[in-house]
């Protein structure tokens, strides 16, 4: 299915909400450095779920796709 | 751990007699009590109008009443997932401490506390799926942090009383409003008979959990613990807001409506109202300065 959006949202969406910041890294991890937790995390999936245009199974969300804005992108944004 | 908190204190084991006979008193069997006609009528306010997340604001303007009406439906439907899903994890951890070492003393009222949940997350589910066609879902990142085992038990049982507080403000109101239809007047009041035992309780377990946490704790990690629980309050309300919710009902950008109506002036008060006793109590035993 074709994505609409691009990763920068994402990206932009945590920067609104870490005004501390002024960049992050595609390699970043965004729980380790805390730049999502577990209060946020239902927020991201709403933003990248808006972002793409696609609906995501919440109930077979992986984890591991939202460690970086890497793999947000690869899992999310990029269809081959 | 819990049962030494618990066992000297004479007032609180009255207490858990009293619930627990409380319990045996009020049983019902929630597979006969209610009626559950073939529909409901669409156009009826299926929540009370002041409880909606579009209330008083500028997308319920943009709104026919035909709109709001169908918008009320899918909010109700989330509120009674919300409530699904909350149950099914307050069990989870309630399960893991039944009759283990340390829960002795509360494990009685768990049965029946286990048993009573059980029976909640029935008919709600029952409600959603008749008359929603489908149990909504959030997203869950449980688990992404792990408290220190001391302070575990008391998060639990803190997020299991918040839940149940912020669903009792929405129950206590809407059991009692004749603009809604008697069905579901009989859930929320149930529920709301249900769930006072169960708030009574959670906030004598949270005053003593508390009171241990705040012995071995230093201030930073109690200031952490509050933040962290100022939040929590914000997004457990948040979570009424669900964008699905917005699509469902004809909402153009879902996103944007959560967002618009999460900046609204009304939403402070909003959430003031919902956690005003919460509130009090949580600053009460000072767990939140
Ligand atoms: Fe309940
Ligand atoms: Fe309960």
């Amino acid at each position: 299915m074709a994505v609409t959006g691009s990763i920068d949202e994402v990206r932009d969406w945590i920067l609104r909400r870490h005004p501390e910041r002024q960049t992050i890294d595609a390699e970043e991890n965004l729980i380790q450095t805390r730049l999502v937790d577990s209060l946020t995390f239902v927020e991201l999936v709403y933003v990248v779920e808006s972002t793409t245009g696609v609906e995501i199974d919440f109930d077979n969300i992986d984890i591991q796709n939202f460690q970086t804005l890497a793999t947000i992108e690869k899992a999310f944004f990029i269809t081959a | 751990m819990v049962s030494n908190l618990i066992n000297p204190d004479k007032r609180f084991l009255e207490i858990l007699d009293r619930l627990r006979d409380k319990s045996i008193d009020d049983y019902y069997n929630p597979y006969r009590l209610f009626k559950w006609p073939e529909i409901l009528p669409d156009d009826m306010w299926w929540m009370s109008p002041e409880l909606t997340t579009t209330y008083g604001t500028s997308v319920a303007e943009r709104l026919t009443e035909q709109q709001l009406h169908a918008l009320s439906k899918f909010e109700s439907i989330n509120f009674y997932s919300l409530n699904v899903h909350g149950i099914r994890e307050l069990l989870i951890e309630v399960t893991r401490r039944i009759h283990t070492k340390g829960f002795e003393t509360p494990s009685e009222f768990f049965h029946h506390f286990i048993g009573e949940e059980n029976e909640h997350m029935w008919f709600f589910a029952e409600f959603c799926l008749r008359y929603g066609k489908k149990i909504y879902r959030q997203p869950s990142g449980a688990g992404m942090e792990m408290p220190k085992p001391e302070v575990e038990t008391l998060l639990v049982f803190v997020r299991i009383l918040i839940f149940e507080e912020l669903v009792d403000h929405f129950n206590s109101r809407m059991a009692t409003d004749d603009r809604l239809h008697d069905t579901v007047r009989a859930i929320n009041r149930i529920h709301h008979q249900d769930e006072s035992r169960h708030i009574a309780f959670g906030r004598e377990l949270v005053t003593v959990l508390f009171a241990d946490v705040r012995r071995t704790s230093t201030e930073q990690e109690l200031a952490g613990l509050a933040d962290y629980l100022r939040r929590y309050l914000t997004y457990s309300f948040e979570s009424l807001f669900n964008p699905h919710v917005y699509r469902d009902a004809g909402l153009a950008d879902p996103l944007a409506v959560r967002e618009e109506l999460l900046v609204s002036p009304t939403r402070a008060e909003f959430e003031r109202s919902v956690f005003r006793k919460t509130s009090k109590f949580l600053e009460k035993i000072g767990i939140i300065p």
